[in-house]
């Protein structure tokens, strides 16, 4: 009983991450962009968050600063999508390579130390503090899409962006800031990684956990409630593995296989009726 | 020519974001890219050295380029070259002779393949998107091979790495002293089949008007099913090539760490080196040469400068965005 209390907790706690993440890209995408750079933003959210924590000795200053570099990168990839009209994927590409050099690189020239740092305890924030954040911003999310105009303009850009232009929806402002805004909640679930859950900053403590949010994305079929399902049973693996550890079940190695192998099955299940926005990926330009 | 030229400019804007980057965390960007861009071409050693480097970096490379030509997100090189690695190890356990060699090359590429079949199965047939499921495939062969390399095929004498490729094996240096060996001579011959297959046979021809135009491509009678495991077939086969000669011709070793740090990153080397090749193979093949460069440089650069080797992939990254805002003529075509 006790233990099945546990994998309840840890099931929600490892969700956390990944539910912050997906409901960010699923504003994303709802305007129109695609965001593959989650786990790099998640990575530097994770080492921004011990960085700054640390030096301010705060972890709540810490989380916030993760979540504005998140928040400054995604306006960067915005631009890049928007008003450039680069390759999304390819930018998306580089973000996740640039965050797996940079956190690696800040981890030895900030601790001087190879790839692995402590959160230091002043720089620690309330796990289910940040686990109820993660869920209302998941519902907000719902309600702002769903349910207010402002939710009509993101879907419309997403949809149908002439259409949306011609009716006076600023098309540029609206995919550039929820980019922005999608980029900063991975940022976030990252900060949560590193001063809530693990307590510490690895090179790659976010280990695909931004890929995986990609693969709840389409699981919930862009709806950031039914994400709150996706990131739930993919959290279920998650804590299943530590949990099957703990108990000695099997190797450890295996165990760890599970959320992947879990993600691959789901993925290959939904696929088909997953409908993303129509216009998802494509530079608009005025006429 | 103008992607070329595109590429440069990535590299120079890396350099000078970078150099700001190195001189914020206490470290002087002069001796930083003295170290990095100079000191490599100053003795043979260290020039055979970093065309080492480049041999799986082509390879990798050639994975995703197929892949780009196709129009897919291959990201599955890393875990692709961790089985071709696995391969190589099963193969010595297997013969304690030569034969171990071409054993590697069969085990190997064919444990590359099947990881490379299964995002490609899902893409053709259950329409799942490539990136997400072979970021997953590279997650399980790391904890599969970790496994393997520590257990059934770990060194009683040495812990930290697999049993070694039996002596005459190996795939030695061809000048004694340096890490040179034919392995760099076999990837670069990949990438010259590659290029060729791309451009002259009818593959290469499916695979290049599906990337172009998918919809056009198959009322031409090109299903994308075919396309896609053609490209991830292909692309298995390098990736798988990698894997081995990371094991076979990796002196002096001739194993693999049970913490795959020789295969461990090569994937994502690959990805940066085809970008920066336009996703065309010959482009790859120099930009693999390029990067080798760098990583042999960052090396000296530890040492010189005692900036952490990690900055070059900070260079790297900065790099691969520039280019993604260049692409934009390449990319608006799709």
């Amino acid at each position: 009983m006790e233990a099945a209390l546990v994998l309840l907790t840890q099931t929600i706690h490892a969700a956390v991450p990944i539910l912050l993440a997906a409901v960010g890209e699923i504003l994303t995408e709802r305007s129109g962009v695609v965001n593959i750079g989650l786990e790099g933003l998640m990575l530097i959210g994770a080492f921004v968050g011990v960085l700054v924590g640390d030096v301010a000795g705060s972890g709540l200053i810490g989380v916030a600063a993760a979540w504005a570099v998140g928040l400054l990168l995604g306006l960067l990839h915005g631009a890049i999508a928007v008003y450039i009209r680069g390759d999304q994927l390819v930018a998306g590409v580089a973000m996740n390579l640039f965050g797996a050099g940079l956190v690696a690189y800040g981890i030895q020239a900030v601790w001087h130390v190879a790839g692995y740092r402590q959160t230091p305890s002043w720089a620690l924030v309330d796990i289910n503090a940040m686990t109820v954040l993660a869920f209302a911003v998941a519902g907000a999310m719902w309600y702002i899409l769903s349910r207010t105009r402002l939710g009509v303009a993101i879907r419309a850009s997403g949809e149908d962006p002439e259409a949306a232009y011609s009716v006076g929806i600023d098309v540029f402002k609206i995919r550039l800031f929820s980019t922005a805004v999608g980029a900063s909640l991975a940022s976030l679930g990252g900060a949560y990684l590193s001063l809530a859950y693990l307590s510490v900053v690895t090179k790659d403590i976010s280990a695909g956990r931004g890929f995986i949010a990609l693969a709840d994305v389409v699981f919930a079929n862009w709806n950031p409630l039914l994400a709150i399902a996706g990131a739930l049973v993919f959290g279920f693996f998650d804590a299943l593995s530590y949990w099957l550890q703990i108990f000695g079940v099997a190797r450890y190695e295996v165990t760890r296989m599970l959320p992947y192998i879990a993600t691959l099955l789901v993925v290959a299940g939904v696929i088909g009726r997953a409908k993303p926005p129509r216009a998802l990926g494509k530079p608009f330009r005025k006429e | 020519m103008r992607g070329f030229l595109d590429s440069l400019l990535s590299l120079a804007v890396a350099i000078a974001v970078g150099a700001v980057v190195a001189y914020i965390s206490g470290y002087n960007p002069l001796l930083v890219y003295y170290s990095m861009f100079v000191v490599p071409f100053t003795d043979v050693v260290y020039v055979t050295s970093a065309l080492a480097t480049a041999t799986p970096i082509i390879l990798t490379g050639l994975t995703f380029a197929l892949g780009l030509k196709a129009g897919l997100f291959n990201i599955g090189a890393e875990g692709q070259t961790y089985m071709g690695a696995l391969g190589a190890v099963i193969a010595s356990y297997l013969a304690a002779s030569a034969l171990a060699l071409p054993l590697s090359f069969v085990i190997g590429i064919s444990l590359a393949v099947a990881w490379a079949m299964v995002p490609a199965l899902l893409k053709a047939y259950r329409g799942v998107n490539e990136v997400v499921s072979t970021i997953m495939m590279n997650w399980i062969a790391y904890w599969l091979v970790i496994m393997e390399a520590s257990t059934t095929f770990s060194n009683p004498m040495q812990p930290s790495e697999t049993i070694k490729m039996p002596p005459s094996a190996r795939l030695t240096p061809l000048v004694p002293g340096t890490s040179l060996t034919a392995g760099f001579f076999v990837a670069v011959a990949a990438a010259l089949l590659v290029y060729w297959l791309l451009e002259r046979s009818v593959i290469g021809y499916e695979l290049t008007a599906a990337g172009l135009n998918p919809v056009a491509a198959r009322i031409a009678g090109i299903p994308q099913s075919r396309v896609v495991i053609y490209s991830f077939l292909l692309g298995g086969v390098t990736s798988g090539v990698a894997g081995v000669l990371q094991v076979a011709a990796m002196p002096p070793s001739y194993s693999l760490a049970t913490n795959l740090a020789n295969v461990y990153g090569l994937g994502l080397d690959g990805i940066t080196a085809a970008m920066l090749g336009r996703g065309n193979p010959l482009g790859t093949l120099l930009a693999a040469l390029f990067l080798g460069l760098m990583e042999e440089g960052a090396r000296h650069m530890q040492a010189l400068a005692m900036t952490p080797f990690e900055f070059v992939k900070v260079l790297q990254g900065i790099m691969i965005l520039v280019i993604a805002v260049r692409m934009l003529e390449l990319w608006r075509r799709r």
